[in-house]
């Protein structure tokens, strides 16, 4: 048998390595919150820092600190452009001609001005480079008349483009550094790789290092001309969900961006949460495809689905903030149907609807993506509840989940019988729901060709062309009662979207857009 | 040639024919996949226009047959190119080469700890078979085996860092410190390297709990094999006549049985680490830390094939080095293999 000093040398060699690891423990990392650094921790969806290739979420908060663009939104208001590098700016009457006034004085992060041909350079190079937001720009002419003004020219009217030049992807780069470093304004650009480490903008951050997968760095441009921003450096961290909570709870990070409806209850009062309705719609599209199904197609069949969901229930699983779609335009946008509009449940309606439909005890597959979360809202659970709902009114649904990245490819083809999906708008403006409409991108999705329906068609085609707000509110409202009449889509919610916050952050506003400008943070 | 330079030369080129074993399966199994990675890569927008489609497809070699796919990829990987990654557009080594490190400083730190401390248990429960001492550690050894490492990466999260705030949070090193410039990409060496001993103690400290978290299972796996390793040469002849000979406990103990123990610990340790590995794709994502599990997971659910293939070879490779690793350390702990 061994001795004890054997015995005591192994443990003394244990406890020393032990020791050894636990040093750094107790030496707590020196506190960050002397130097006016701000921690934002979010579920990464990000794969570039150059504007002209920006499309995911956590790209657009990014590009709205480093660029900026020619028009911008007053905080969370979407329904007015308001001037950014533009001073003003002009829709001519039909439509199809808009005519920008560049500010003075305005500097890119190396000290340079920010000219008329640096924005020309910028727009074009979206446009033709073909990254995923170059149909931002599509069919738009954009030249420089002299050189405080641009005008961008459209074929057809178009009344949205005020409201989509505000996009981060619009951002306007410092076109003699950008070309240096291989920018070109056509598919062979190469400009990528320098943008993600380098910033060529004029907006009131600077990149200072940059991963798609873990961190984000900004620090204060010390050359921005505008109001200087509260916090020197911004850090924003790829953070779950859960983790999430637990760092801003114990002050290591000031704000958390994906909490769930359910994570945000019972927060403690120290923090400050933002619950607001997020900017997707999430619907169900029934196809009308009959080479797809027998089924969906019917009319009848379609009005006992609109009839028979529970939106009060659906909405009480997706939990605060949430509220109902009245129609596939989001509540914030310009055309939005007032909440009362929304369909209501009626069972014994949907009941009436199916038994005129002809068809006895149908059964449907309804397909969805089983591991995507949309504010953190799982649309398992929704599929779920929608299958049970349904049951009630004699319909039978058989649930379909699949990975997203398989069932995108069906919903794309428009080969799903019925799906469950989310739209998020591409920029604030209700043209950007024309695409529900047939023989547009989503419609055709739901097998829904065009010339099926001539009516939605034509009040769609009026709508694209009308000028002015109070018009086109009128018209995108018209839009939406029909397509909630007759066409294959029941809108359903648009989940909350839930930002918590320290107590020390002010300023902050939930953006359909860009999610939170961070140069409007402030501290108290 | 001598013996062990001949069963070097065997072992190296079998590893590098594996390599090439992994290349085709990484690549047959990421194509296997259903799904289009166009859909998964494109916004809803861009997806409905066929000039921005058939560019991305161009830009990435999907336009082309699969065999010719198979044919450019294993050239690149002969040129060391390991294609571009379709979500972060940058050149997957240089991904890799952020993100391995990351993982190989974790997984590392846990197994040193797991070598240090399981094979110290195992040596002490074994010198103390049957007594107190013993019956602990061996309980702890069950819990370590049994407890799901993410499960423990959550609790000991909450525990550690929001209840009694003794560990700091999420990453690698303090946000507001940044990192120490790129020298090896281990945190702590780098670290050093720059003299910022801010940025050393943070990610040591950072380093702790997702270390110790991985590193459980290892030391229940490591306690019992040693244990049981030892409890085996204790029996044998040799020790017992050394014992009667009267060398002194500590002799026998060094020179004897941790000697002969010492094939069965290695093994268990090579299987170990492999095991840590895939351990650290839950621990990394719940700890937010930045390495190649995170990224593996992230490309999977994009179908960014080229790096789905990049993690897949790294980790394969990872896998044939440890092997290696383990086969040379027996021909030169056991001389009898090198002649097998």
């Amino acid at each position: 048998m061994a001795t004890r000093s054997q015995t005591a040398a192994v443990l003394l060699a244990g406890a020393l390595a032990l020791a050894a690891c636990g040093s750094g423990g107790t030496s707590q990392a020196p506190a960050a919150s002397g130097a006016k650094t701000l921690v934002i921790d979010t579920s990464f969806d990000l794969k570039t820092a150059d504007p002209g290739r920006t499309y995911e979420p956590t790209g657009l908060i990014v590009g709205k600190a480093v660029y900026e663009t020619l028009l911008t939104f007053d905080g969370a208001d979407v329904t007015k452009p308001v001037p950014a590098l533009a001073e003003s700016y002009e829709l001519s009457e039909d439509g199809k001609t808009l005519t920008l006034k560049l500010k003075q004085g305005a500097t890119f992060a190396d000290g340079s001005p920010v000219t008329a041909d640096d924005v020309v350079f910028s727009l074009t190079r979206v446009r033709d480079m073909k990254g995923t937001p170059s149909f931002l720009l599509d069919g738009v002419e954009v030249a420089k008349t002299d050189d405080t003004t641009i005008t961008l020219t459209s074929e057809a009217a178009n009344p949205a483009l005020p409201f989509i030049l505000p996009n981060p992807a619009l951002g306007i780069l410092n076109s003699k550094v950008a070309k240096q470093n291989g920018a070109t304004a056509d598919a062979q650009d190469k400009a990528e790789q320098y943008l993600n480490a380098n910033s060529a903008g004029s907006g009131p951050y600077t990149i200072e290092s940059f991963n798609v997968s873990s961190q984000v760095t900004l620090k204060a441009n010390p050359k921005y001309y505008g109001t200087k921003p509260a916090y020197d450096k911004v850090v924003i961290r790829n953070v779950e969900a859960a983790t999430q909570k637990l760092n801003v709870q114990r002050g290591d990070s000031q704000v958390a961006l994906n909490l769930s409806g359910d994570q945000v209850t019972g927060m403690p009062a120290t923090l400050q949460v933002e619950k607001t309705a997020s900017a997707n719609v999430i619907f169900l599209l029934a196809n009308q495809d009959s080479a797809i199904s027998k089924t969906t197609p019917n009319a009848k069949f379609v009005e006992a689905v609109r009839k028979g969901v529970d939106y009060a229930g659906l909405l009480e699983l997706a939990g605060e903030g949430s509220t109902q779609a009245p129609g596939v335009i989001p509540s914030q946008i310009l055309g939005a149907l007032p909440a009362d509009q929304g369909a209501k449940r009626d069972v014994e309606g949907a009941k009436a609807a199916l038994a005129a439909s002809g068809l006895s005890n149908p059964t449907v597959k309804l397909e969805y993506p089983s591991e995507l979360t949309v504010n953190g809202l799982s649309f398992q659970p929704l599929a779920e509840r929608i299958q049970a709902n349904l049951k009630e009114v004699g319909i039978t649904v058989d649930l379909q989940p699949a990975p997203v990245t398989t069932a995108l490819d069906n919903y794309r083809n428009g080969k799903e019988e019925m799906g469950l999906w989310y739209w998020g708008p591409d920029y604030p403006d209700p043209s950007d729901y024309l695409a529900f409409l047939p023989g547009k991108t989503v419609g055709l999705r739901a097998g829904w060709k065009e010339g099926a329906a001539k009516e939605i068609e034509e009040a769609g085609a009026k709508a694209a062309e009308t000028i002015g707000d109070d018009a086109r509110k009128t018209a995108y409202a018209d839009v939406q009662t029909k397509l909630n009449a007759s066409g294959p889509f029941i809108p359903l919610i648009q989940p909350g979207q839930n930002i918590v916050t320290a107590a020390s952050v002010t300023g902050l506003e939930y953006h359909p857009v860009w999610t939170v400008d961070v140069a409007d943070l402030g501290v108290k | 040639m001598p013996p062990l330079a001949r069963f070097l030369i065997r072992r190296v080129l079998l590893a590098v024919l594996m390599a090439w074993g992994i290349t085709l399966v990484t690549f047959v199994l990421t194509n296997l996949v259903p799904g289009d990675p166009v859909a998964a890569n494109l916004g809803q927008r861009a997806l409905g226009d066929p000039a921005i489609v058939a560019q991305w497809r161009a830009e990435h070699g999907l336009d082309k047959p699969l065999w010719q796919q198979y044919l450019l990829h294993l050239q690149g990987l002969v040129q060391g190119d390991l294609g571009t990654s379709q979500q972060s557009h940058r050149p997957v080594s240089q991904d890799l080469a952020e993100f391995v490190p990351a993982t190989l400083e974790l997984a590392g730190a846990a197994i040193l700890v797991s070598l240090v401390l399981g094979v110290a248990f195992g040596v002490v429960a074994a010198l103390r078979r049957d007594r107190l001492s013993d019956h602990a550690l061996r309980v702890l050894s069950l819990i370590g085996i049994s407890v799901p490492t993410f499960w423990l990466a959550l609790v000991a999260f909450y525990v550690f860092f929001y209840r009694l705030q003794i560990t700091p949070g999420s990453g690698r090193v303090d946000a507001a410190l940044g990192g120490a410039p790129y020298v090896t990409g281990l945190q702590t060496v780098d670290a050093v390297l720059a003299g910022r001993w801010d940025i050393f103690s943070s990610a040591v400290g950072h380093l702790i709990t997702p270390a110790l978290v991985l590193a459980l299972y290892t030391i229940g796996l490591l306690t019992r094999f040693t244990r049981s390793a030892v409890l085996e040469v204790l029996g044998q002849d040799y020790v017992r006549a050394a014992r009667a000979k009267g060398l002194p406990g500590r002799t026998i103990l060094f020179r004897y049985v941790l000697r002969s123990a010492l094939v069965p610990i290695i093994t268990v340790a090579g299987l170990a680490f492999g095991s840590l590995l895939s351990g650290t794709v839950l621990v990394e994502a719940i700890f937010a830390w930045p390495g190649v599990g995170q990224y593996a997971y992230k490309s999977a659910t994009t179908l960014d094939l080229p790096a789905v293939m990049g993690v897949g070879l790294v980790v394969g490779i990872v896998y044939l080095v440890i092997n290696l690793v383990v086969d040379v350390l027996y021909g030169v702990i056991d001389p009898r293999v090198r002649l097998q």
